[in-house]
């Protein structure tokens, strides 16, 4: 059998292995691409705070400034907030130098349109095409840019943050919280973002110079370490991002993790409660987000996953917020995009205006178990095996706005192909976890049956 | 011409043209597996295009797991000296170096703070061809630092302790130095200063928009010339943009030719500090009336920093130095540099009490002529060989192409490495004598390249 790839190249951006696929000729020629595709202007460069930062984020200003940019350094910053940065200065775009979620060794480019907004597939597209054409903007050395410094990214981006909640019922509340950075790009933000407001913080894991201490994807398993000194502590609530900031995790009073997708629920609620109108999400995301639409009498559409599918659903429907069940936070007014520091303040405000504890707010929102697996399975072989497992739900209701997603009154499956890897998820939500359970189990010997075979 | 050369010790090219991100980084990438993943120490001259070049150059020495330290805008002595105080793997500088502004280039230097000669430069293409490059995983990536501050003045005690610093003191000199916009002012402000000199510059401003073409010869002198007309200085000086080639112009505004650097240097340095003379083919042979006069011999080697300097380190040479305005000490200087022979003339000015324009006037007289052919590549050994024939009565050294030399006079016919022509270079101790000899040549090598081409 053939290595695992560890190069991605696709409409989320550029992914690699450090000291493997993910090379300075590979990043130089994509920002040479990215720079003559987004024209000879400001583009905005900053980085998680993985080591190999440096490596990458120095051949992306030497392939922007080959294609005749002025590439604008803006240190370690959130994705959010480069994003929130690249529309406020009118910058033609952003390269944010991060893995995301992705363990240690890997990094990675993401692009942003002047909007700040991730490029859509058709965009993604093009800058895909151009690479491969090879056929950039070279400036000639008179054309050549120079480099600027600008670190006024996070400031902007709490301001912003500020102006849009109750900034004074928060700080009126004196929140004692504990947060957990992952030593990722957050960590020069959070602490002085959550002091704004008003908030004694308990800072964990801020030094951008350290490894992160854990996986950085922010799930329950992953931050038992906050679980504990929030109890310790005696906090009122714990928040945990992920390296790049833009999911967020919250720890309830007690120590309890309320799991990621419990996050974009409160939020939702809490804005749903004073603004009704629709709510955008993936279908990937927990029914949770039905139970409080429903409650305040809003609808739910649902994208295909994907930030940018949210965000475009979101424009269509002029929905007020929406996001994602991995703990992905929009509220397109502040920042139309997944943003950790937005869920931070949300969440916040509706403890400060509600007077009561995290866990009781949690208590207030239906639970229920979500289960996931995952099987390999070759990219070509995905779609038949999706197909036959539809033929075996025949009598369901279906919904096919990405993968399969067969749904019932309390309770759904969903399996898709994943965007970065050769593996088909497989995911269950259902009122208790054995029931969850069941539907995965079912589901994956089916499909399991059907790869082998 | 070719708008990439890739030539000893360096890979130049026009801007967006030829040199393109990509091609850097794989050249970085090269020189960072050259360098074992070791120390290597970068400097930039002041174009705009060379933040392109360093931040090529950055990620792909942190990729192959190299620590780099960066020395800002810096002149390539000043790289070189770098190298050899911190004992790095090697040094990298960034710099279009005599160029117009169009071109940047690499130059890469080994651990001796040499220019790579031509089997090191060999080593490296063949990494570069093979792509045959260390890319270490994320725990081995080892980050950059700016180089430490106390080079500077290392490296101008250096300087000092190679020259008589009493001696040009007291003469409390007055020198005029065109920087073109360089990297040179901050060494050459603080050498003066130490040496109790008056500065006086011109197109100082290290902006990288150059006055004038960067290369120290008598026709890009003439600003400086002109300037001094009206000014009371001992010496008028032009650096070129990386601190490695310079030129002269007396006190009277009168420039000297390039060719007069090497010779000037020679003929007061070799008494104080005996040993042979390195510099290639086609430099004006006053240089060996310098070295006779000291009796030390002169050996020539091909066209080239790298080739030169090679080769003088291998004969544990006095000095070292080529026609183009470059000149090493050694073993205070491991490249050609500018500001070491900024001093040495000063000192040679000192220590005779006499005016630039007496000692160029003790030099032999010399009258040199430059041109070229156009001659397609594939032809070029049949004429280079016709030229072999044509001068069976001289004294011939077949190092590089053909030099013929002869009591009065020599002339040197060779490939161009860059473009498809061939070089004719003729010198003479009159006018008459270098144009006959020039002429000559020139008619024999049109002819030869059309008889050929005919064939």
């Amino acid at each position: 059998m053939r290595k695992p790839l560890s190069l991605k190249i696709g409409i989320s951006g550029v992914r690699g292995i450090v000291g493997d696929s993910l090379t300075p000729r590979l990043v130089a020629s994509f920002a040479g691409a990215f720079g003559t595709y987004a024209g000879a202007g400001p583009i905005l460069v900053g980085t998680d705070s993985r080591p190999s930062r440096e490596m990458v984020k120095q051949a992306v200003i030497a392939g922007l400034l080959g294609a005749g940019c002025t590439p604008v350094d803006v240190g370690i910053v959130p994705v959010p907030a480069l994003q929130l940065h690249v529309r406020e200065a009118h910058a033609f775009g952003g390269i944010c130098v991060t893995a995301s979620h992705n363990p240690i060794q890997w990094n990675a480019l993401k692009f942003f349109g002047p909007d700040g907004i991730i490029l859509r597939p058709n965009q993604a597209a093009e800058l895909v095409d151009l690479y491969h054409q090879g056929v950039y903007t070279r400036a000639l050395a008179d054309d050549i840019g120079t480099v600027r410094r600008d670190d006024t990214t996070l400031r902007r981006h709490r301001e912003a943050i500020l102006r849009a909640v109750d900034v004074a019922a928060i700080r009126r509340r004196k929140f004692r919280v504990a947060v957990d950075c992952c030593n990722g790009a957050a960590s020069l933000a959070t602490p002085a973002f959550l002091r704004a407001l008003g908030c004694d913080v308990m800072e964990y894991y801020t030094n951008p110079d350290e490894p992160f201490p854990r996986d950085p994807e922010p799930t329950p398993e992953h931050i038992v370490e906050l679980c504990r000194v929030v109890k310790l502590a005696d906090a009122e609530i714990g928040f945990a991002q992920d390296a790049d900031a833009d999911r967020l995790a919250i720890v309830d009073e007690t120590g309890a993790p309320l799991g990621e997708e419990c996050t974009l629920a409160l939020a939702v609620r809490h804005v749903l409660r004073r603004t009704p109108g629709p709510v955008v999400v993936n279908v990937s995301t927990s029914r949770m987000i039905d139970d409080v639409a429903a409650a305040c009498a809003c609808p739910v559409v649902r994208t295909r996953v994907g930030e940018v599918n949210v965000v475009e659903g979101m424009a269509r429907h002029q929905a007020a917020i929406g996001g994602e069940g991995n703990g992905g936070v929009i509220v397109p007014a502040i920042n139309p995009c997944r943003d950790s520091f937005v869920g931070m303040a949300l969440i916040l405000e509706a403890l400060a205006l509600d007077g009561g504890s995290i866990s009781a707010m949690r208590a207030r929102i239906p639970t229920y178990a979500l289960v996931k697996a995952k099987l390999d399975c070759p990219a070509r072989d995905i779609a038949p095996a999706l197909r036959a497992l539809q033929d075996r739900y025949a009598a369901e209701t279906v919904d096919l706005t990405d993968g399969l997603k067969i749904l019932w009154p309390d309770r759904w499956l969903q399996a898709r192909g994943s965007n970065t890897e050769p593996i088909i998820r497989v995911t269950a939500e259902a009122p208790a976890e054995a029931a969850a359970r069941a539907l995965v189990a079912e589901a994956v010997g089916v499909l399991e049956g059907l790869v082998r075979a | 011409m070719r708008q990439l050369k890739i030539g000893t010790s360096s890979v130049r090219g026009v801007v967006g043209e030829s040199l393109t991100p990509e091609l850097l980084v794989d050249f970085a990438s090269a020189f960072g597996a050259y360098c074992d993943g070791g120390t290597v120490v970068i400097g930039r001259d002041t174009r705009r295009s060379s933040a392109m070049l360093r931040a090529a150059a950055l990620s792909s020495l942190l990729a192959a797991g190299c620590h780099v330290l960066d020395l800002g805008v810096a002149p390539t002595p000043l790289v070189s000296f770098a190298v050899r105080a911190l004992g790095a793997a090697g040094g990298l500088s960034i710099t279009g170096s005599h160029n117009d502004a169009r071109w940047n280039a690499f130059k890469f230097l080994g651990p001796d703070g040499a220019l790579l000669n031509a089997v090191n430069t060999e080593e490296l293409l063949d990494i570069y061809h093979a792509r045959d490059f260390i890319r270490v995983p994320w725990d081995g990536l080892r980050g950059w630092e700016p180089a430490p501050d106390d080079l500077l003045p290392r490296y101008l005690a250096r300087l000092l302790a190679a020259l008589d610093v009493a001696a040009i003191r007291a003469r409390r000199f007055r020198v005029a130095v065109d920087f073109c916009n360089g990297a040179g002012l901050p060494v050459v402000a603080r050498l003066l200063e130490e040496l109790g000199c008056a500065l006086i510059p011109l197109n100082e401003e290290p902006d990288g928009v150059f006055a004038h073409a960067p290369a120290p010869t008598a026709a890009n002198m003439r600003q400086l010339a002109a300037l001094m007309k009206h000014l009371t200085v001992d010496l008028g000086a032009a650096i070129n943009i990386d601190g490695d080639r310079i030129g002269f112009v007396t006190a009277d505004g009168e420039p000297l030719t390039e060719e007069h650097t090497l010779p000037l240097v020679a003929a007061h340095v070799l008494s104080r500090q005996p040993g042979p003379v390195v510099t290639n083919l086609s430099t004006s042979r006053m240089v060996e009336a310098a070295a006779d006069a000291a009796g030390q011999p002169v050996i020539r080697t091909m066209i080239g920093e790298g080739h030169v300097m090679g080769r003088a380190l291998a004969e544990r040479a006095a000095l070292a130095g080529e026609g183009s305005g470059g000149v090493a000490l050694l073993p205070a200087a491991a490249t050609f540099d500018a500001f070491l022979t900024l001093g040495l003339v000063l000192e040679a000015m000192a220590a005779s009490d006499e005016s630039l324009a007496a000692l160029a006037g003790r030099l032999p007289r010399s009258a040199m002529r430059k041109g070229t052919v156009a001659c397609p590549p594939n032809l070029v050994y049949h004429v280079l060989e016709g030229f072999h024939e044509h001068y069976q009565r001289a004294r011939l050294d077949l190092t590089e192409g053909v030099r013929a030399a002869w009591h009065n006079g020599w002339i040197h016919v060779r490939a161009s490495n860059t473009e498809p022509l061939v070089r004719i270079v003729a010198e003479a101790d009159t006018e008459e004598r270098a144009e006959e000899m020039f002429e000559n040549a020139m008619t024999f090598a049109n002819q030869a390249a059309f008889v050929t081409a005919g064939r």
